[in-house]
């Protein structure tokens, strides 16, 4: 458990420390919503779910990315995988619900008559599923440029893509889409089942698949063998 | 006068002066490469007085402690042992018995 | 080289040449303290810290070097392939408890990566490595958190074994002025110099006492003091019975080490 928070508190001190790509990333979010507000709330809350997505997955691919030297070590210095990748993904949501909070509070004082829960639980599954989706884009491709232009597809496909369409479903984000229906257009309970089961299912992908990852690059090697200490 | 020459005497008896200039009470290095150079033996280099200090104690002819000196900074004193006091008398006299016969020896060279 | 620089390196030489750590320390003591009183080039008054040193030996005798212990890390047959490219072939390494071992050779001849291959960060084609007891691993660059302090580095470290937060941390400066390091500041780890970095680098991998300790040139960005301050700490980690493995391409280093494994292709295998 010491591990686990361990690795949560210093993946949280490290982005906290950099305040310029922090800033940049929150204003993503405020300029999706601000740019949308005058249209019409569900497309602004829309781009701010987004926003957010985008920003917590930007800071999972650049906690990720910055590790990649440093989590071998931890590993021999006494770390099994699943106290790395968990960890990490602990702090990285702890930092999307805090960025959440303010957007959220936006959100309850900029427009009327929305399920404020929904648009809460929304949130949530756009953290669920931006920490480990983040995380497993900056374990597979080695430099955070390229893990960012990868983002920014995913977002941009995400943004331009009908929901309706078949495929929007298998994008990540989708859920919180379906779940923002819910809340501001106030649409059947089926939506929010939908988003919820998306988001769960999304999210317990992703944890394996980064599970995998990490398990396989930090993995025990089958050509060291360990001897008792004689 | 050549240096080495002097070097090389110096070699042989450097552990006679060490163990006499401790006759009448302790001292440190610094102090000892300052008394043998006023009593005109001539600069002693560290490099020199440290090793023979430190044979010296691990023959056991003195003994040393670090000590807070009344001024300044601490200091590893050195003082002379029974055996130090016997080896003293013991290799002083060895040495005057023969440096008496090579100063006349060369006392007679230089005069004639 | 100032007289501070000439200590160390004294204190180093006498250190390497196995005098007691005890006599040792005196006699380095006893110096700094005539060259502050009568002050003077130690150069002069002292001579080349080396020749010195030998001089000391003379005077006060060694303790004899510890026997070197069980076998603590043992690589046979490595062989490892880029595409076409064979990088290392059936290369061999055993170092014992209280050994250091230097692997050398050209630039692209393979040194670090058969250092990873021994700490299993890398899948060799052939061979196998056996270790006994904890590995720690240096690695060249990289092996640092850009944004943590070099206290909350400890402590990271540290929670791998379970160590709570401040004997970590106190373990972790202790260690750091091992090489000459004061860890207390408030400085991230990505605005140390090249220098200092590399010692949280190696701090870090001596922390968890490993009992096989892998350096890959841990000495970059080293001055003259530091690299001596480094070597001192290698001696003394040998001395309390660690096998130790330092890729390294200076050359002047291979009096110090008890193995040397030369990676040039053509004269690949452990020797003593």
């Amino acid at each position: 458990m010491r591990r686990l928070v361990t690795v949560a508190e210093m993946t949280l001190r490290e982005l906290a420390r950099r305040r310029g790509v922090l800033l940049l990333l929150l204003l993503m979010p405020l300029v999706f919503w601000m740019i949308r507000r005058d249209t019409y709330v569900g497309q602004s809350i829309r781009a701010l779910l987004l926003g957010i997505s985008w920003a917590v997955s930007t800071a999972a691919l650049f906690a990720t990315s910055a590790a990649r030297e440093l989590e071998p070590r931890l590993r021999l210095a006494g770390y099994r995988p699943h106290h790395l990748y968990l960890g990490r993904m602990l702090g990285l949501w702890a930092l999307g619900l805090a960025v959440s909070v303010p957007f959220f509070l936006l959100t309850v004082f900029d427009a009327a008559n929305l399920r404020y829960a929904g648009i809460a639980v929304a949130m949530l599954c756009c953290v669920a599923v931006a920490a480990p989706f983040g995380m497993l884009i900056g374990a597979l491709l080695p430099r955070e440029l390229e893990g960012t232009l990868l983002l920014l597809t995913v977002v941009a496909m995400q943004m331009l893509l009908d929901p309706a369409s078949p495929g929007a479903r298998l994008t990540p984000f989708w859920s919180s889409r379906e779940i923002a229906t819910w809340a501001v257009d106030h649409t059947d309970g089926g939506y929010l089942n939908r988003g919820l089961l998306h988001a769960t299912l999304v999210t317990v992908l992703l944890i394996v698949t980064v599970a995998g990852v990490f398990g396989v690059r930090l993995r025990r090697r089958r050509h060291l063998h360990h001897a008792p200490l004689t | 006068m050549d240096a080495d020459r002097r070097g090389q005497w110096l070699r042989g008896v450097l552990d006679l002066c060490v163990l006499a200039l401790l006759r009448d009470g302790e001292s440190y290095g610094y102090e000892l490469a300052q008394a043998l150079d006023v009593a005109g033996v001539g600069p002693i280099q560290g490099g020199t007085l440290y090793p023979v200090l430190l044979r010296l104690q691990r023959t056991g002819l003195v003994t040393a402690q670090w000590r807070e000196g009344g001024s300044g900074p601490a200091r590893k004193y050195y003082q002379l042992t029974d055996d130090g006091r016997a080896a003293l008398h013991h290799g002083g006299t060895a040495w005057l018995a023969f440096v008496a016969p090579v100063t006349d020896i060369v006392t007679k060279g230089v005069d004639g | 080289m100032n007289a501070d620089e000439w200590l160390r390196v004294f204190a180093a030489e006498l250190h390497q040449r196995r005098v007691a750590a005890d006599a040792a320390r005196h006699v380095v003591a006893e110096a700094a303290t005539h060259l502050r009183e009568g002050g003077g080039d130690p150069w002069l008054v002292f001579g080349p810290p080396q020749a010195y040193a030998a001089t000391i030996v003379e005077s006060i005798g060694t303790v004899p070097g510890p026997r070197p212990g069980p076998v603590r890390l043992d690589a046979r047959g490595i062989t490892k392939r880029y595409g076409r490219r064979t990088v290392l072939r059936d290369a061999a390494l055993t170092v014992r408890a209280g050994q250091i071992a230097a692997v050398v050779g050209a630039n692209g001849c393979g040194k670090s990566t058969f250092l990873r291959i021994c700490a299993g960060l890398v899948s060799p084609d052939a061979g196998e490595v056996t270790v006994s007891g904890r590995l720690g691993f240096c690695p060249q660059q990289g092996g640092t958190a850009d944004f943590l302090l070099p206290d909350e580095h400890f402590v990271l470290v540290g929670a791998g074994q379970g160590v709570a937060r401040e004997p970590a941390r106190r373990a972790g400066r202790a260690a750091a002025r091992q090489l000459g390091w004061d860890a207390q500041g408030d400085v991230l780890a990505r605005h140390l110099s090249g220098g200092t970095r590399q010692k949280l680098n190696l701090t870090m991998s001596t922390l968890a006492e490993p009992d096989v300790l892998l350096l890959d040139e841990p000495y970059q960005g080293f001055d003259q003091g530091s690299y001596v301050n480094l070597w001192d700490q290698l001696i003394r980690l040998r001395d309390a019975g660690r096998a130790i493995v330092v890729v390294t391409h200076l050359l002047n280093q291979l009096d110090r080490v008890d193995v040397v494994l030369d990676l040039t292709p053509a004269h690949q295998g452990g020797h003593s």
